[in-house]
């Protein structure tokens, strides 16, 4: 179980600009085997929520737990999946895959084999030799989910995975996604600013508003599972249709209210100038 | 040769006879050389055409320059004057790529240092190398020593500077992705930073190449009369312009060997590199 309680973190002020609170209060508990989504409009700190959770960076006040262990730093029971692959362009499919293995001084033969085990399950069997420049986006970021998989972490944390990718794609990343987390059930923590993205796939569905950064809402999502052989019959059904447009409702008020303070702090400074 | 031909064969698709010669012929239309022969045909009409114009004691013309070349190649003499130069540009361009080398990242871990650090760098960069000869004849002497420095402190600097900026423009996503999988800084530099500096660091390597030939060959025409800068002194004393232009042609040749050289190495250990300016 993950645990975030009272998470604060504001970047200092830089140059003419304010300091700006990226994350104020966040509360929120992740249960073993669930997969949340955290949505939220760019520039919510949802991004930085998930790096702090993956220990890369620090925050200013608040915990973070993992079954009760705070966290100091990236950790051997996470595994994290990038919105921009970060492949190494120097190594192979399979070195690439191996690689967080390679960083726990796994032997060559064992990481190799490992990572041909999550090269298939990712469908990209065949390709274990080539660089990654030479593989589509769609299938790098198979790779980064083989990486990922390959320690068998216990949390996956997704930052946009398929943010870059187009949508076809994008679309078939989803359900080969849910197909492999339906078998595993790991705890993940995935972030996207697709509404329908985030209800496909998650059980419960954070969403996030800017700032300061914080959790507006938290959405339940009982749409049955396994969902991966039924994404079409989900994504017409009525329910997600009202779960969507009510995350949708919230998400436009949030937009809504922003350019009533943008535009409030322009006419202010008219008289001024 | 016997293998590369039955090697070709099947991409040439053996059957048909007929599309055989139109393939050579769109094959020598459509390669760059064809133009690049064409340029130096071109080039070298003209300057023979304007040298037996000119008729000027130190402008040889294209044959009597390409005769040099030839008449050098045989000349033991010669390949002397080679062997004594290239001892300092073996010596000195080694002592580049590792100091280089080792500067260059270190300035890149750390960066408080740099800061100190930067602006003389800029100015060994920009400085004419050549006006220290004098100064460093009066305190190493006119010996081998002289020369190697002359070398080093001529290919040092973009070696330094590229081996520093190929550290720093590795995607730091990367670095991030090291770190979440529990990398330490040891490992993110084995791992992620060296060999995403690599092509960086090659290139400057390459380039240091360059730059030390010319080191080598300048510190002997102006200060020490050895080797092939001496043998360039000599002809020109003699007025032997034809033999003068083959050195300098020689001395290209010798750049142009050792330049692909180190790109071999480059393709060989970073092949990706191509690669990602490709894609770019």
């Amino acid at each position: 179980m993950i645990e975030i309680s009272g998470l604060a973190k504001t970047f200092p002020a830089r140059g003419k600009d304010a300091p700006v609170d990226a994350l104020k209060d966040v509360n929120l508990t992740i249960n073993d085997g669930e997969f949340l989504t955290i949505l939220g409009p760019s520039g919510c700190g949802k991004t930085t929520l998930l790096r702090m959770i993956a220990g890369l960076i620090p925050w200013d006040e608040g915990e973070i737990t993992i079954d009760g262990r705070p966290i100091v730093g990236p950790g051997p029971e996470r595994a994290m999946v990038f919105q921009s692959f970060a492949l190494m362009p120097w190594s192979t499919i399979l070195d690439n895959v191996a690689f967080g293995l390679e960083l726990r001084g796994v032997s060559k033969a064992k990481r190799h084999a490992r990572a041909a085990e999550l090269i298939d399950l990712v469908g990209l069997t065949g390709f274990e030799g080539r660089l990654p420049g030479e593989l589509s986006g769609g299938m790098q970021q198979r790779v980064g989910l083989a990486r990922a998989l390959a320690v068998d972490p216990q949390i996956l944390l997704m930052d946009e995975p398929f943010g870059a990718l187009d949508e076809q794609t994008r679309r078939l990343l989803q359900e080969e996604l849910l197909q492999i987390w339906e078998l595993s059930r790991k705890t993940v923590i995935f972030i996207t600013h697709s509404m329908e993205e985030a209800v496909l796939l998650g059980d419960r569905v954070a969403l996030m508003g800017p700032r300061p950064g914080r959790i507006v809402d938290i959405t339940d999502v009982p749409l049955p599972r396994p969902r991966a052989s039924a994404v079409d019959a989900i994504e017409g059904s009525e329910e997600f249709a009202k779960i969507t447009a009510n995350l949708w409702r919230q998400l436009r008020e949030m937009q809504m209210f922003r350019r009533h303070a943008a535009e409030g702090r322009h006419s202010s400074s008219e008289p001024a100038a | 040769m016997n293998s590369a031909q039955t090697r070709r064969r099947p991409m040439t698709g053996g059957g048909l006879s007929r599309p055989r010669s139109s393939s050579l012929r769109t094959r020598i239309l459509g390669s760059a050389w064809t133009y690049r022969l064409l340029v130096l045909v071109v080039l070298g009409g003209a300057w023979e055409i304007a040298a037996r114009a000119a008729k000027l004691l130190l402008v040889p013309t294209f044959s009597g320059t390409i005769g040099g070349v030839i008449e050098l190649i045989g000349d033991p003499k010669v390949w002397g004057a080679f062997f004594i130069s290239n001892q300092a540009l073996v010596i000195g361009f080694a002592l580049a790529v590792v100091l280089g080398i080792t500067l260059g990242l270190a300035l890149a871990r750390f960066r408080q240092i740099e800061g100190f650090v930067d602006p003389y760098l800029n100015i060994l960069l920009v400085t004419p190398m050549a006006a220290l000869i004098p100064i460093l004849l009066m305190s190493l002497g006119i010996g081998l020593a002289s020369r190697v420095f002359l070398v080093v402190v001529f290919a040092i600097p973009v070696i330094i500077i590229n081996s520093r900026a190929g550290v720093r423009q590795v995607d730091p996503a990367l670095i991030e992705m090291a770190t979440s999988f529990g990398a330490d800084e040891r490992q993110v530099w084995r791992k992620i930073l060296l060999p995403g500096a690599l092509p960086a660091i090659m290139t400057g390597v390459r380039l240091g190449l360059g730059r030390g030939v010319t080191g080598m060959v300048i510190i002997e025409l102006l200060m020490v009369a050895v080797g092939i800068g001496g043998l360039i002194l000599n002809f020109q004393g003699r007025f032997e312009a034809n033999l003068l232009y083959g050195l300098v042609i020689l001395i290209v040749m010798e750049a142009l060997v050792l330049v692909s050289a180190v790109r071999a190495v480059e393709r060989r250990l970073a092949p990706w590199a191509s690669q990602t300016v490709l894609r770019d």
